[in-house]
C-alpha cells in the first residue's frame, strides 16, 4: 500500500490541487479529442448534405445489427467503468478489478465485432481509397450495385472515423489492463485512485464518439 | 556561474541533466536552442529567396527550387519558430513564475511536448534531405499536394507530431493558470503576459487538433487516394482549404497573442506605471483568441467558396480590429504621462506598436471583399502578414527576450550593441517589407522567381526588389549582431542583479538572480496588482539608475 | 486532506444505463421506419441525449468543479462554428452572383478613361 505522501507531487500545494489540475488536464485533452473527430464529422456532414441519396444508399451496406450490438456493448463498458470508480472511491478493491476486466472484456468484444465487420467489407472489394470495387452478393445485396460516385466517399469516411475510434479503443484496452494490474497490487485508495478517475472520463469519451457514429453511419 | 549561489543552472551538471529535465525553466531553455536554430535556417532560406529576387532574370536559384527554398522558409518559420518560440520560451520560463508556481502542472508532459517537437522537426528535416523536395507552399494546398513528392508525406506528419507538442504546451498553461496560481494571485492580479499566454493557450487546445485531423486526411489522400479532398476522385479542393485554416488562422492568433503580451509587460515596467486598461488588455486577449475562430474564410476569397461565406467572413474579420484596437491604444494611453525607459526591450515593444499597427491596419485592408480580390497573392499580403508575424510576433520575442536575459542567464547584455542591433533591425525591416506594399499594390504576384516579365509595364519593380532585397541584408546584420552579442553575454556579459528593471511581477521580486531550481524559497503571498509602480519603489527592489 | 468527492449511487447509475439502452433500442426503431425529413434529425436528438446523460452522470460533470463543463461547453461550440461556417461555403456555392455569361460593351476610345 502506497502512504498518500509519495504520491503527491512537490510542486503541488496538497492532493485536492493536484487532483483538480490533473481533471482539469484530462478534459482539456478530451476537449481536443472532441474536435479531432469533429473535423471527421464536418467531412460527414459536407459530403452526406451533398450527396445524401448515396450516403443513405451506402449505409445499407452496414450491418444495423453489429452495430447495435457494439453500441450496446460500449454503454455496457461505460456503466462497469461508472460503478468501478464508485466502488475505488468506496475502497473496494476487488469489485474494482472485476469490473475493470469487464470493461476490457467489453472492449473486446467491441474489437471482434469490428473485425469481423471490416474483413466482410474487404473481402467485398469495400476498402479505403482507389480500390474501392464493391462486388458479391450478401444478403439478397448485390454490392456491386452499390459501386456509384461518391459511395467510395462514405466508405473513406466509415473507415477513417470508425478506424480512428478503434485505435481509441485499442489505447483504451492497454490502459484498463495497465490499471487492473496496479489495482490488483493495491496501487489505489479512496484517498488516491487518480488514475482509473481520468482513464474512466477517456473511455466515456470513446463510448460518446461511438453515440454519433452508429446513427449517422449505420442508420441514417 | 561558480560564485553565484545555487540556481536552476548549476542544480544538476551534464548534458543528460538538461535532456531528461522536468524544470520548466530548462525547458524553456531547450526550446530556445531549437527555436534559435531553426530560426537561422529560415533566416538563411529567406535570404536566398531576397537574393533570388534582387535582380530580375534567373539569379542564384531555378524555379524550382525558388519554390522549394520558399516552401521550406514558409514551413519552418510558421511551425518550428514563431508556433512554438514564445510560448516554448518565454511562456514555459516566465508563466510559473509569474503566477508563483513552483512548476507547470504537468512537468514530464511539458518534457514530452518538447521531444514531440523535436521529433516534428526531424521528420521534415529528415523528408527534406532524404525523401524529396516540396514545393506546394506551406499550406500544402491540394490537388498539388496531393500530386506532389512523397516528402509531402514526411512534412504532413511532421506538422501532425509537432502540432502535439503545441497541445501539451496549452493544455499544461490552462491548467496551471486555472489551479496553480499562489495565494492572493486573483485573477485580476495576473500580469498580461501571463493572461496572453493563457489565451493563447485556449486557442492551441481548441485548433490544433483540427490540423491533426486534417494532416491525417491528407496523408491518406495521396498514400491511398480516399477523394475526400482531390477533385480527380470526387473530392472537395475547398473543403481542405476550410480545413487548414480552421486552425492556421488561428494559429496566427497562437503566434501573435503572446508577443502582445510580451509588450504589455514592457510598456508597464518600462513606461514605470499602471498599464492603462488592464482588464480592457486581458479581456481583448481573450476575445482575440475567440473571434480568431470565425474568421478563417478570409484566406479563401477567390477559391470558389459561396460569395455568402465570404460576405460572413469578411465582416467577421473586420471585429478582430475592435480588440486589437483597444490593446494598441492602451499600450500608448500607458507611455503617457509615465517615464519611459529607452533601454533594448522598450525599442523593441515601440518598434512592435509601429509595425504591428502596419500590419494590422493592412489586415483590415486585405479583409475587405473587394480589394482582396485585387490583392490577394501579391506581394502586399507577403507584406502584411510579415508585418505582423516578424514585425509583430518575432520582434515582440526577441524584445521579451532581452528584457527575460538577466533572468534567464543571470548576465547582462551590451547595452549600446543592443540599441545598435535594435536600429539595423528595425531599418532593415521596413526596407525589405514596405517597399512589398508597392510592389504587391502594383500587382506583383508572390512565389514567383522572376519578373522580368512585368518590367515592361512596370520597370519600378526593379528597383523596389533591388532595396526590398538590400533591406533584408541589413535586417540579417542586425538580428546576427544580437546572436553575437547574446553569446558574448553568456561568457563575459557583467552579472546581473536580481531585478535590473524595477519591474514587480514575481518573476523579479521573488526570485534570486537567477532563479532557484524549485523557484520560490517560499510560497509567495501576493497582496497587489502587478503594475502597482505607485507603491513605494523600494518594495519592488532598487531604483532605476539614470 | 480532506477529499470529499461526491459519489454517485449505484441506483443513479443503474437508472442512467437503462435510459441508454431504452434510447438505443428507440433510435434502431425510429430510423427503420421513414420518417421522411424527420429522420436524421430525430436520430441526432437521440444521439446527443445519450451523450450528455454520459457526460453528465457517468463523466460526473453534474457533480463537478464547473470549470470542466466550461471547457466542454468551449470545445463543443468551435465543433458548431467550424460545422456552420464551412456549411455557410458548401450549401450555397453558386447561389449569388451572375453567372450567366454577359456582353461588355467596349468603351468609346474618346470617353476620357486612361488605359490601364
Amino acid at each position: 500500500m502506497i502512504s498518500a505522501d509519495t504520491t503527491l507531487k512537490h510542486y503541488f500545494v496538497n492532493h485536492e490541487q493536484q487532483f483538480d489540475a490533473a481533471k482539469l488536464g484530462m478534459w482539456l485533452f478530451l476537449v481536443t479529442e472532441v474536435l479531432l473527430f469533429a473535423g471527421m464529422f464536418v467531412a460527414y456532414a459536407v459530403y452526406r448534405a451533398w450527396h445524401p441519396e448515396v450516403f443513405l444508399q451506402a449505409s445499407e451496406l452496414l450491418d444495423w445489427r453489429l452495430g447495435a450490438l457494439n453500441t450496446i456493448v460500449l454503454l455496457a463498458s461505460s456503466f462497469t467503468v461508472a460503478l468501478s470508480i464508485h466502488f475505488v472511491q468506496k475502497g473496494e478493491n476487488r469489485k474494482v478489478l472485476v469490473l475493470l476486466l469487464l470493461t476490457l472484456l467489453c472492449a473486446a468484444i467491441f474489437m471482434v465485432v469490428k473485425y469481423f465487420e471490416y474483413t466482410d467489407k474487404f473481402s467485398h472489394g469495400i476498402v479505403l481509397g482507389a480500390g474501392f470495387d464493391p462486388h458479391g452478393i450478401i444478403d439478397g445485396k448485390d454490392y456491386s450495385k452499390y459501386n456509384v460516385p461518391y459511395a467510395a466517399q462514405f466508405f473513406s469516411i466509415y473507415f477513417v472515423m470508425t478506424g480512428i475510434h478503434g485505435v481509441h479503443v485499442l489505447v483504451g484496452m492497454g490502459i484498463f489492463g495497465w490499471l487492473a494490474t496496479r489495482v490488483a497490487r493495491g496501487h489505489f485508495s479512496p484517498q488516491w485512485y487518480t488514475p482509473v478517475e481520468l482513464t474512466g472520463l477517456y473511455w466515456h469519451l470513446v463510448d460518446i464518439i461511438w453515440i454519433f457514429l452508429f446513427p449517422l453511419l449505420y442508420l441514417i | 556561474m561558480s560564485d553565484t549561489s545555487h540556481n536552476y543552472l548549476n542544480a544538476k551538471k551534464g548534458l543528460w541533466s538538461w535532456l531528461t529535465t522536468t524544470d520548466h525553466k530548462r525547458i524553456g531553455i531547450l526550446y530556445a536552442i531549437a527555436c534559435g536554430a531553426f530560426f537561422l535556417l529560415g533566416g538563411i532560406l529567406a535570404t536566398f529567396v531576397r537574393t533570388e529576387l534582387g535582380a530580375p532574370g534567373e539569379t542564384i536559384l531555378g524555379q524550382d527550387e525558388y519554390n522549394q527554398v520558399f516552401t521550406l522558409h514558409g514551413v519552418v518559420m510558421v511551425f518550428l519558430v514563431i508556433i512554438p518560440a514564445i510560448p516554448g520560451i518565454l511562456g514555459n520560463f516566465v508563466l510559473p513564475l509569474q503566477v508563483g508556481a513552483n512548476d507547470v502542472a504537468f512537468p514530464r508532459l511539458n518534457l514530452a511536448s518538447w521531444y514531440l517537437f523535436m521529433a516534428g522537426a526531424l521528420m521534415a528535416v529528415c523528408g527534406w534531405l532524404f525523401v524529396g523536395k516540396v514545393d506546394t507552399g506551406w499550406t500544402f494546398y491540394t490537388p498539388y499536394s496531393s500530386g506532389a513528392s512523397n516528402a509531402v508525406l514526411w512534412l504532413t506528419s511532421a506538422v501532425f507530431v509537432a502540432g502535439f507538442a503545441s497541445i501539451f504546451t496549452g493544455l499544461n498553461f490552462i491548467v496551471t493558470v486555472h489551479k496553480m496560481r499562489a495565494p492572493g494571485m486573483t485573477w485580476n492580479r495576473l500580469p498580461l503576459f501571463t493572461w496572453a499566454i493563457y489565451a493563447t493557450a485556449i486557442v492551441q487546445v481548441l485548433a490544433t487538433p483540427v490540423i491533426g485531423i486534417t494532416m491525417v486526411l491528407l496523408f491518406l489522400e495521396k498514400l491511398l487516394h480516399i477523394g475526400i479532398f482531390d477533385p480527380a476522385l470526387g473530392g472537395d479542393p475547398v473543403l481542405f482549404q476550410h480545413f487548414f485554416w480552421f486552425y492556421s488562422h488561428p494559429a496566427v492568433y497562437i503566434m501573435i497573442l503572446p508577443a502582445m503580451g510580451i509588450i504589455s509587460d514592457l510598456m508597464g515596467t518600462f513606461s514605470r506605471q499602471h498599464v492603462s486598461g488592464y482588464t480592457f488588455i486581458a479581456l481583448s486577449s481573450v476575445a482575440i483568441a475567440f473571434l480568431g475562430f470565425l474568421v478563417w474564410g478570409h484566406h479563401m476569397f477567390v477559391s470558389g467558396q459561396s460569395a455568402l461565406s465570404s460576405i460572413i467572413f469578411s465582416m467577421l474579420t473586420f471585429l478582430i480590429g475592435i480588440p486589437t484596437g483597444i490593446k494598441v491604444f492602451n499600450w500608448v494611453a500607458t507611455m503617457y504621462k509615465g517615464s519611459v525607459w529607452l533601454k533594448t526591450p522598450m525599442l523593441y515593444a515601440l518598434m512592435f506598436l509601429f509595425l504591428f499597427t502596419i500590419g494590422g491596419l493592412t489586415g483590415i485592408m486585405v479583409g475587405v471583399l473587394a480589394v482582396d480580390v485585387h490583392l490577394h497573392d501579391t506581394y502586399f499580403v507577403v507584406a502584411h502578414f510579415h508585418y505582423v508575424m516578424m514585425g509583430g510576433a518575432l520582434i515582440g520575442l526577441i524584445g521579451g527576450l532581452h528584457y527575460w536575459w538577466p533572468k534567464m542567464t543571470g548576465r547582462m547584455y551590451n547595452e549600446k550593441a543592443g540599441v545598435i542591433a535594435a536600429i539595423l533591425v528595425f531599418i532593415g525591416f521596413n526596407l525589405t517589407f514596405f517597399t512589398q506594399f508597392f510592389l504587391g499594390s502594383k500587382g506583383m504576384p508572390r512565389r514567383y522567381h522572376d519578373y522580368s516579365e512585368f518590367l515592361e509595364t512596370f520597370p519600378e519593380f526593379a528597383a523596389l526588389n533591388m532595396t526590398s532585397t538590400i533591406g533584408s541584408y541589413i535586417l540579417g546584420v542586425g538580428l546576427v549582431m544580437i546572436l553575437i552579442y547574446a553569446l558574448y553575454s553568456l561568457v563575459r556579459g557583467p552579472r546581473a542583479t536580481a531585478n535590473p528593471w524595477g519591474a514587480c511581477t514575481l518573476e523579479w521580486t521573488h526570485t534570486e538572480t537567477v532563479p532557484d531550481e524549485h523557484n520560490f524559497h517560499d510560497t509567495p503571498l501576493v497582496t497587489r496588482g502587478p503594475y502597482d509602480y505607485h507603491l513605494a519603489d523600494d518594495v519592488f527592489g532598487p531604483k532605476k539608475e539614470s | 486532506m480532506a477529499h470529499s468527492h461526491h459519489i454517485i449511487p449505484i441506483r443513479i447509475l443503474t437508472v442512467v444505463f437503462v435510459v441508454l439502452l431504452a434510447l438505443t433500442v428507440i433510435t434502431v426503431i425510429t430510423a427503420r421506419i421513414d420518417l421522411g425529413v424527420l429522420n436524421v434529425p430525430l436520430a441526432l436528438t437521440i444521439a446527443t441525449s445519450k451523450a450528455i446523460l454520459v457526460a453528465l452522470i457517468f463523466m460526473a460533470l453534474k457533480y463537478d468543479n464547473k470549470v470542466n463543463l466550461l471547457a466542454v461547453a468551449l470545445g463543443v461550440i468551435f465543433v458548431v462554428v467550424f460545422l456552420a461556417l464551412t456549411f455557410a461555403d458548401t450549401e450555397f456555392r453558386g447561389s449569388m452572383g451572375i453567372t450567366e455569361p454577359a456582353i461588355v460593351e467596349p468603351v468609346p476610345e474618346s470617353s476620357g478613361y486612361d488605359s490601364p
